[in-house]
């Protein structure tokens, strides 16, 4: 949304202001306030974004801000900015409730990337974060809890304590039931407490079993909405387990939520890699033309962990590989990779065109997919084990933990181009990449130098996201010397030569975009429905005729079966090649 | 040939190796699989790619068969036939020996199975042999490149004993190539092989000597002779001359091997081939020039054609601009009689940048061998127009004190008459007026007494047509875009500049860098540019020396420009010794709406 020129009519048609609590936000914006006045807010928070690193402030923002990218409110005139942005900060006040705060993703995850956005200064002048769970504990136990996995992760700058100190001073806690309306009125009276009477926009992260989000959106919608500024809920996956349940899920959400209000999170989404691939694509000159079918012979998807469930499988086991990873993770890089190119950033623009990939995809055929499951191996006197053997895990199941599969995009630049799509636990490496392999060079001049193995000439591009972020495209070169012999190099860019900085968490980049409202890396119900609709097939399938997994060793490369299907559309996984 | 045992294909009627198959006509198998083993050898070090080398530059037809490619090809010598064939390296010589009698000759020899090559630098006492044709023969001696028996001459009219000649040699031989052992011995081995004849450049009798000497080493060998002619221009044809009538091989190839400049202007090079021509074949001259030796430019059809990413973008369609850049960071330094009569245009722009730019913008080849490759460069440069004086900048170095260190002025040379206008630094913007590269400026370069030194090619491309990006690259939209830069020297790279998202929250976008630099790639010492050139020639491989044809359309694009200057005595725009070069090039690169990219913030 958010053009430059009406924001706030544009904001209006697009995200048409939720029935339940944002008429009055939005009353309050169109009648009582200039219209620039609440975009103004975001461009100051923009500025504020880009604070530590000065020396690119000019392009950063002029390039930012007036780009829409993050003018979920309406974009901003600069001029009016500077003048509004104090009595802006002043009046408002963000609330992060945390509902499941003592839970794992929690603690690793949620806290530690609030304490660095706050860090950066990121966060607005006046926020306050509360931590919702049914343990009981003090605001002190709470923030004994946190403390011990706040880092100072971000370069180690000074003050570290004190800043720890400061932001720890804004984390409350209050205890209560999740399906408790009661409770959640407490909440609304606390948190109105400390808005202290601003503009109160108010952020929910439910970090819950899936069991209960719908009760939580009941009560945290109807009793501890903002009144007069905004309501966001952030949904962590599993959406569903199959496009009825995950339908059904959205359906219910609805109920208490507009589209707008909804932030489902991918956190894959916020890999630094993820974020550049859209920038290599569409802001270099020298990729976009190689971009389809007549270039590219194949585009692999790889993600693989080098542990187990490690007793925690009792909800793995419930899902599997392929909803856990493949339908979510992988699928989101891949509309990202495979979709044209958009009429803008904004978010609405480029998940149209996820969604139109995602449409134009094929169903998932069980031909076309291989599973795993690993089982116990013994290296080096060191037992692991199988993942039956995991305590939290039915010893009859089927549930893979490694699945390859080939997914078809029938569109006119994908026609024929094999995605394919790998993802395993308990493998030899831990390692997230995609990999763009391309044809062979017609009437290669210097065939006979390559030897037997053509494949092994071809050009490769690969984006690897973890470890180690890099990206490198795999060139024919001549091996310096006398003769003419033939290697693949890499033309590199390794980011730790590169940049300096260390890469800032996913989850910072996901709070810190549901904050400003830049729904981009969210997946939105028509997306959700869309990925769906390609997986469920083959997971019913595969359950209905219990299909077996291949077992593989522990620490192993996986089960062979994935070479098979990769050999079947003339494909060679590239992580596996041997010239890595 | 050395290392190839024909004995099973030689009958003992016939006078060597080759010419069995020759009178029996079909069978040129033995002459040409003779170069196979050489190859082999010349990866010897490299056993482990031997069949990827061995398959594809052996095997190519046509490529080493230099004494096979007029009947390979349908010129009109074919018609002679084997004969024909089998004398090529007395092949214009008069009187020519008939080929009977040669057999005759030869078959009484002891040797006659084996062949042997005579390398003979013409201007032995030269600054050009001492520092890099001996050391580029003794490097690939060492890599066991040479064939087994070689001979090598120095040849000058200063009087000099074998001895002296191995002593001055010895002191610029280094074990260039990776330190291996026993480097002591490979260089005794070498220099023994290394004989010293003085004679004066236009004495056919000092020559009838030389080749008395050579026939000695070669013992009845089919003897394969290659001529290096180190010498200046005035006396080439002489020394040609000579050569070709008194000491070129009886039973193998003649080889002359001539370095730059190839005349002044179309005109005077068209007489100095002429001149040659009376004496030599086609395929007998080996106009060396140096720079297309490079490792960086021998990569450059590697990159163009074995991979898919690049031949796509190679046009007027997605290139913006191409620059070729040759800087020095030193003058003449006493040396500019030389330079003072041919300037920078003729010295590295006629040249080296021109043949760069060539196989750069060339179409693609049927295939790799020589006559193929440069077909193509002869269309690309006869489809250029040729360079008008508004295109060109040029510039003189003038004295800078830095440092408490005062470097002199071009003209301050003593070698050099103190009005001189010969441009010490030059651009030139030069277009192809044909499909692929319509409108695309190729700028060119070069210059002497730079900041820095520097050779390597950048390719500009466009920008990206509605840049969903633009907001975030600020103002100046020719920093984002992507730019793929060859450099050739120092620091051998690849690199491709891309837009990319700099890491952290917020989206700024910076350009980095893909990178190979081949310092960290690849262990191994570069050869330098004339062990390669030297083997080719050896080898008969012509993909890298300039045909005629080739060097005529290379002339009539200069000349023009070159008579304007002098006619019109254009003055340099004069620049400080050090300093980036005459402002001037900016706005001849700004009239095509280009920029400098060596000179930039970034490179």
């Amino acid at each position: 949304m958010a053009t430059q020129i009406s924001p706030c009519s544009s904001s209006s048609t697009t995200f048409p202001p939720s029935s339940l609590n944002q008429d009055t936000f939005s009353s309050a914006k169109f009648f009582n306030f200039s219209t620039k006045s609440s975009s103004s807010r975001w461009v100051f928070k923009i500025h504020s974004r880009i604070n530590p690193k000065n020396q690119f402030e000019l392009k950063s923002s002029n390039g930012y801000p007036l780009n829409a990218i993050s003018l979920q409110d309406g974009a901003a005139e600069m001029p009016l900015a500077k003048e509004l942005v104090s009595r802006e900060q002043a009046e408002s006040n963000l609330s992060v409730t945390i509902v499941g705060a003592s839970g794992d993703l929690a603690k690793k995850k949620i806290f530690p990337a609030l304490f660095a956005l706050f860090y950066e200064d990121c966060l607005p002048q006046n926020f306050t974060i509360f931590g919702y769970a049914r343990t009981k504990m003090t605001d002190e136990e709470l923030r004994e809890m946190i403390s011990r996995t706040l880092t100072c992760r971000i370069d180690k700058r000074e003050n570290c304590g004190d800043k720890m100190e400061e932001f720890l001073g804004r984390c409350f806690y209050h205890s209560g039931q999740y399906n408790s309306e009661e409770h959640f009125a407490e909440l609304d009276s606390k948190l109105k407490q400390k808005e202290g009477g601003k503009v109160s926009n108010r952020l929910f992260y439910l970090s819950i079993p899936p069991d209960i989000f719908v009760d939580v959106v009941r009560c945290a919608s109807g009793k501890a909405s903002s009144k007069n500024g905004w309501t966001r809920v952030i949904v962590e996956k599993p959406f569903g387990r199959d496009a009825e349940s995950s339908g059904e899920l959205t359906r219910s959400l609805k109920q208490y939520l507009a589209e707008d209000q909804i932030f489902r999170i991918d956190h894959y989404l916020g890999k630094e890699l993820v974020e550049n691939l859209s920038v290599l694509r569409f802001s270099n000159l020298v990729f976009e033309p190689l971009w389809s079918r007549n270039y590219i012979r194949n585009v692999q998807f790889i993600f693989s962990e080098d542990f187990g469930t490690e007793g925690r499988g009792g909800y793995f086991d419930n899902y599997g590989i392929i909803r856990d990873i493949m339908q979510n993770h992988l699928l989101q890089i891949l509309a990202l990779f495979a979709m044209e190119t958009p009429v803008t950033l904004d978010a609405e623009d480029i998940r149209n065109e996820k969604v139109k990939v995602l449409r134009s995809m094929r169903q998932l055929r069980l031909e076309d997919v291989v599973i795993g499951q690993y089982k116990g191996h013994s290296k080096g006197g060191k037992t692991h084990l199988g993942y039956t053997e995991d305590p939290t895990v039915p010893n009859d199941s089927l549930t893979p933990t490694f699945a390859a599969a080939a997914l078809f995009i029938d569109n006119a630049r994908w026609d024929g181009v094999p995605f394919l799509m790998k993802a395993g636990k308990a493998l030899n490496t831990r390692r997230a990449e995609i990999r763009v392999q391309f044809r062979h060079v017609p009437g290669n001049l210097y065939k006979r130098n390559f030897g037997t193995d053509l494949d092994k000439a071809t050009n490769e591009l690969v984006l690897r996201v973890q470890p180690d972020e890099a990206i490198y495209l795999k060139i024919n070169n001549k091996i310096p010397g006398l003769g003419m012999r033939l290697d693949r190099s890499d033309l590199n860019l390794l980011y730790s030569t590169r940049y300096s900085k260390e890469i800032p968490d996913a989850y910072e980049r996901l709070l810190l975009d549901a904050i400003e409202g830049e729904r981009r890396l969210f997946i939105r119900s028509d997306e959700l429905d869309a990925a769906w609709s390609i997986f469920t097939p083959l997971l019913k399938e595969l359950e209905a005729k219990k299909i077996a997994p291949e077992l593989y060793p522990y620490g192993s490369r996986g089960p062979v079966g994935a070479h098979y299907l990769a050999a079947n559309y003339n494909v060679r996984w590239g992580d596996l090649a041997g010239d890595d | 040939m050395a290392t190839y045992p024909p004995s099973t294909h030689c009958p003992s009627s016939s006078a060597y190796s080759n010419n069995s198959s020759l009178i029996n006509g079909s069978n040129r198998l033995p002459q040409r699989t003779s170069f196979p083993s050489i190859l082999r050898k010349r990866c010897r070090s490299t056993k482990l790619y031997l069949h990827q080398s061995s398959n594809g530059v052996s095997l190519s037809k046509a490529v080493h068969v230099q004494d096979g490619a007029k009947s390979m090809k349908a010129s009109p010598v074919e018609n002679d036939g084997p004969v024909k064939i089998l004398k090529d390296g007395i092949l214009s010589v008069p009187p020519v020996t008939p080929p009977e009698e040669s057999i005759d000759i030869a078959s009484f020899d002891f040797n006659k199975d084996k062949s042997t090559v005579s390398i003979t630098v013409v201007g032995a006492s030269g600054d050009l042999a001492k520092k890099k044709i001996f050391p580029a023969l003794f490097a690939l001696y060492y890599e066991g490149c040479l064939p087994e028996h070689f001979t090598i001459f120095g040849y000058a009219r200063s009087k000099m004993t074998d001895a002296e000649l191995r002593t001055m040699v010895s002191k610029t031989l280094t074990c260039r190539i990776d330190q291996r052992e026993n480097c002591g011995e490979k260089m005794d081995q070498f220099l023994e092989r290394c004989f010293y004849h003085p004679g004066q450049y236009d004495s056919q009798e000092n020559f009838l000597e030389l080749d008395k000497k050579l026939k000695e080493h070669e013992a009845g060998r089919v003897a394969n002779r290659l001529f290096y002619l180190s010498i200046p221009p005035n006396i080439f044809i002489d020394a040609v001359k000579c050569a070709s009538c008194s000491a070129s091989s009886a039973n193998g190839w003649t080889r002359v091997i001539v370095e730059k400049p190839f005349g002044r202007d179309s005109e005077s090079s068209a007489a100095l081939t002429r001149s040659l021509k009376q004496y030599l074949d086609e395929d007998q001259i080996f106009r060396i020039d140096h720079y297309l030796g490079k490792e960086l430019v021998e990569n450059l059809s590697v990159l163009r054609f074995s991979n898919l990413i690049f031949e796509p973008l190679w046009s007027r369609q997605y290139i913006r601009n191409v620059q070729f850049i040759f800087a020095e960071d030193f003058g003449t330094e006493g040396r500019g009689g030389y330079f003072d009569n041919y300037g920078i245009i003729r010295d590295i722009m006629q040249n080296h940048l021109l043949q760069i730019l060539a196989l750069f913008a060339m179409e693609t080849p049927v295939s790799l061998d020589a006559e193929d490759i440069r077909n193509e460069k002869v269309k690309v440069l006869r489809s250029m127009r040729p360079l008008r004086l508004d295109d060109v900048v040029t510039g003189q170095y003038k004295s800078h004190t830095r440092g408490g260190v005062k470097y002199p002025a071009y003209v301050d040379d003593k070698t050099v008459p103190s009005d001189s206008l010969t441009p010490t630094f030059a651009a030139a913007a030069l277009f192809i007026d044909n499909a692929r590269w319509d409108g695309v400026p190729f700028l060119m370069k070069a210059g002497k007494a730079l900041h820095d030194r520097r050779a390597e090619i950048r390719v500009q491309f466009r920008h990206v047509p509605g840049n969903l990006y633009n907001k975030n690259i600020g103002t100046d939209l020719d920093l984002a875009t992507n730019e793929l830069v060859i450099r050739v020297q120092p620091d051998e790279a690849i690199y491709l500049k891309i837009n990319n998202k700099v890491p952290g929250l917020g989206m700024r976008l910076d350009r980095s860098n893909l990178n190979l630099l081949y310092a960290a790639r690849y262990s191994k010492e570069i050869p330098d540019a004339y062990e390669r050139l030297l083997l080719d020639a050896i080898e008969g491989e012509r993909r890298l020396f300039i045909r005629s044809d080739e060097l005529d359309a290379a002339w009539s694009l200069f000349t023009p420009v070159l008579k304007e200057l002098e006619d019109k005595k254009i003055v340099p725009e004069y620049y400080p010794y050090g300093s980036r070069g005459p402002v001037g090039s900016h706005y001849l690169a700004a009239r095509y709406k280009v920029r400098w990219g060596d000179v930039g913030s970034e490179q």
